[in-house]
């Protein structure tokens, strides 16, 4: 099992922030945000010594709970600062993002530093659809069309055009070019969309904090896809992101979950995600049809002391199929951080090194 | 079709004064306040009048209508129309108030939360920095003030000087303090869904001046309009019109992009 750690640029919230999104830019403190940047080196620089092999990083916005908007300036500053940890960006939303920009975006970090950089494309929940303004009606079609064309701007070697649908350009050539061998590259998500676009161009796949069961039923169908296209998967081809409460025993983090906040650190106005909901109709596992997540409290997928945990993990890898775990250790947007860095260690000294031949 | 030529004009009496309306349109009622020019028909009537009964009164002692020495604060004034309204056989109503008819609109709003179903307020006059004053001067003074592009009208209008001088007097009497506590007190106690509307080159009121609004009201969206002076509905009507339009359908998921970006199916 590879372990990546899911860095958020934690920015300590002051009590008095106000907690519906959109947080107001005028109540960002300038020096805390410096200091959430100073401290992602920091602890990117731990879970590297820790021997975790990833840093993921994602694209949130307008709000402190995950303070990274733009997933490729995370990476540089991140490549710039650690050795030999691979960054992996899951990812850019890509049905709000200008394809071409991606794509060179991608090839700057993937040639700046070349075999650390891994790479996930994704549709992205649909709260996230209001930063950018994108029709959350639109997005399925647009994150298809984008992902072809940022995966056709990192291998075309001639100068093209491309009429799309939702995209069209009369010129594109890509510079720098792409690594040899290119940079491994996922697509996230649980819909049949998703697998079956991995499957097509034998990519990986990367679901995310649902139970271990539903999950099990996207990453299925994404094998069967790819059985379709003739070929098999391997564990590194399958990233599970979730949430874990690790302590030093069972007990310590079954209280330590009973204390966990039930509701969503910066939710939106009840009205605005009821009409998302409504907005976003194609959301599916597998096929499944499924309403949108738009700011629920994400579960707690493993709970417990490290034999527990390591339990469960294990259970992971048999029903996921998951070889590459991408874990939080505390609610984005919560708590303190010295608690996550305790719990960081622990991981590092009674997991870590126990679970590398799952 | 002629700019505004499917309004028709009638009079309400309330509060003792015979007030002017002129209206167009079907569908939901959205009832206008002016600014303190006046009542003037914009081609952004026009494009809100295609989905919405479109009501706007002239405020007593405006346009024609004989001097009003009675009304002594805008809370009164908005007393008034919220009568003239009702006069109409109308409970429950959008209201949309410009510049000094945004601060009559907020007041109007305070007193009938419950007949208000959403709130418009284009460039509102109730928060203002200090030493602000109203447009006046000669019509190409008063046009840079109201316009982003005074340049790309096709005629100054020049205001009746009887009309302008009776005007005047009753905005200057009626429009209050630049900050009044007691109104943004009462502000952060307004639910209406309210949307302000700023044009980035107003020069009437600072657009820096719609962070109040947004900041006081709980149920408040702030949205710049670009390339416009203080009068958007007359400057860049369409844009304005869409998103009045949207934001009165839609309240607070009018934040929720519906355009198609299609290029080809």
């Amino acid at each position: 099992m590879k372990v990546s750690y899911f860095e958020t640029g934690r920015y300590v919230p002051a009590a008095d922030l106000p907690r519906e999104w959109p947080v107001p830019a005028g109540a960002c403190d300038p020096e805390t945000g410096a200091e959430a940047y100073r401290g992602m080196v920091e602890r990117v620089r731990l879970v590297e010594e820790l021997g975790f092999d990833w840093v993921s990083l994602s694209e949130h916005h307008y709000s402190p709970r995950i303070l990274t908007p733009s997933p490729a300036v995370s990476a540089a500053w991140l490549a710039a600062s650690v050795r030999s940890i691979r960054i992996a960006l899951l990812g850019p939303i890509v049905p709000t993002s200008n394809p071409i920009r991606v794509a060179e975006e991608l090839a700057m970090l993937d040639t700046m530093a070349p075999g650390r950089i891994v790479i996930g494309l994704l549709r992205g929940t649909t709260n996230e659809y209001l930063s950018y303004d994108l029709n959350p009606a639109e997005a399925r079609e647009r994150t298809d069309e984008g992902m072809e064309l940022i995966l056709k701007a990192r291998s075309e070697p001639q100068p093209f055009g491309w009429q799309g649908r939702y995209f069209q350009y009369r010129t594109v050539s890509v510079w720098p070019s792409p690594q040899t061998p290119p940079a491994p590259t996922y697509i996230l998500g649980t819909s049949a969309e998703a697998g079956a676009f991995a499957a097509r161009h034998h990519l990986g796949l990367g679901v995310s904090y649902g139970s271990f069961e539903l999950m099990g039923q996207a990453t299925a169908y994404y094998r069967q896809q790819c059985a379709q296209y003739g070929w098999t998967p391997g564990p590194d081809d399958i990233i599970y992101r979730a949430n874990m409460i690790l302590g030093e025993s069972d007990a310590a983090a079954d209280a330590a979950l009973a204390r966990r906040d039930k509701t969503a650190p910066f939710p939106l106005n009840a009205g605005l995600a009821a009409a998302l909901i409504e907005a976003d109709t194609s959301r599916n596992i597998a096929g499944e049809k499924r309403p949108a997540n738009v700011g629920n409290v994400l579960p707690i997928s493993f709970c417990g002391g490290p034999d527990r945990v390591i339990e469960q993990i294990r259970r992971c890898r048999e029903v996921i199929g998951a070889g590459v775990l991408d874990i939080s250790l505390q609610d984005p947007g919560t708590g303190g951080l010295d608690a996550m860095l305790d719990a960081l260690d622990l991981f590092g000294r009674t997991v870590l090194p126990r679970i590398r031949d799952i | 079709m002629t700019a505004n030529a499917a309004f028709r004009e009638s009079s309400v009496e309330a509060d003792g004064f015979r007030i002017r309306v002129m209206q167009a349109g079907d569908g939901p009622v959205l009832v206008h306040l002016h600014g303190a020019g006046g009542l003037h028909l914009t081609p952004g009537h026009d494009l809100l009048s295609r989905q919405h009964r479109v009501i706007t009164l002239e405020m007593p002692g405006f346009g024609a209508s004989p001097a009003n020495t009675r009304t002594a604060t805008m809370a009164e004034l908005a007393g008034t129309m919220a009568e003239a309204v009702g006069s109409l056989g109308i409970d429950r109503f959008n209201l949309m108030g410009s510049s000094f008819g945004g601060k009559v609109a907020l007041w109007l709003a305070l007193q009938h939360p419950d007949r208000v179903q959403a709130l418009v307020l284009e460039a509102p006059a109730a928060i203002r920095p200090e030493g602000s004053r109203p447009p006046s001067g000669s019509a190409l003074e008063i046009a840079r003030r109201l316009y982003a592009h005074p340049e790309r009208l096709a005629a100054l209008e020049l205001p009746d000087p009887a009309t302008q001088a009776k005007t005047q007097a009753l905005v200057g009497r009626l429009r209050g303090p630049d900050r009044d506590p007691a109104l943004e007190a009462r502000l952060r106690d307004l639910t209406v869904p309210t949307l302000v509307l700023f044009g980035t080159l107003d020069h009437v009121i600072p657009p820096e001046m719609g962070r109040y609004y947004k900041a006081l009201m709980p149920n408040c969206h702030l949205v710049f309009v670009y390339d416009a002076g203080h009068l958007i509905s007359a400057e860049r009507p369409e844009a304005f019109a869409e998103v009045t339009a949207d934001f009165l359908a839609r309240h607070e998921a009018f934040v929720i992009n519906r355009r198609p970006t299609l290029i080809y199916p």
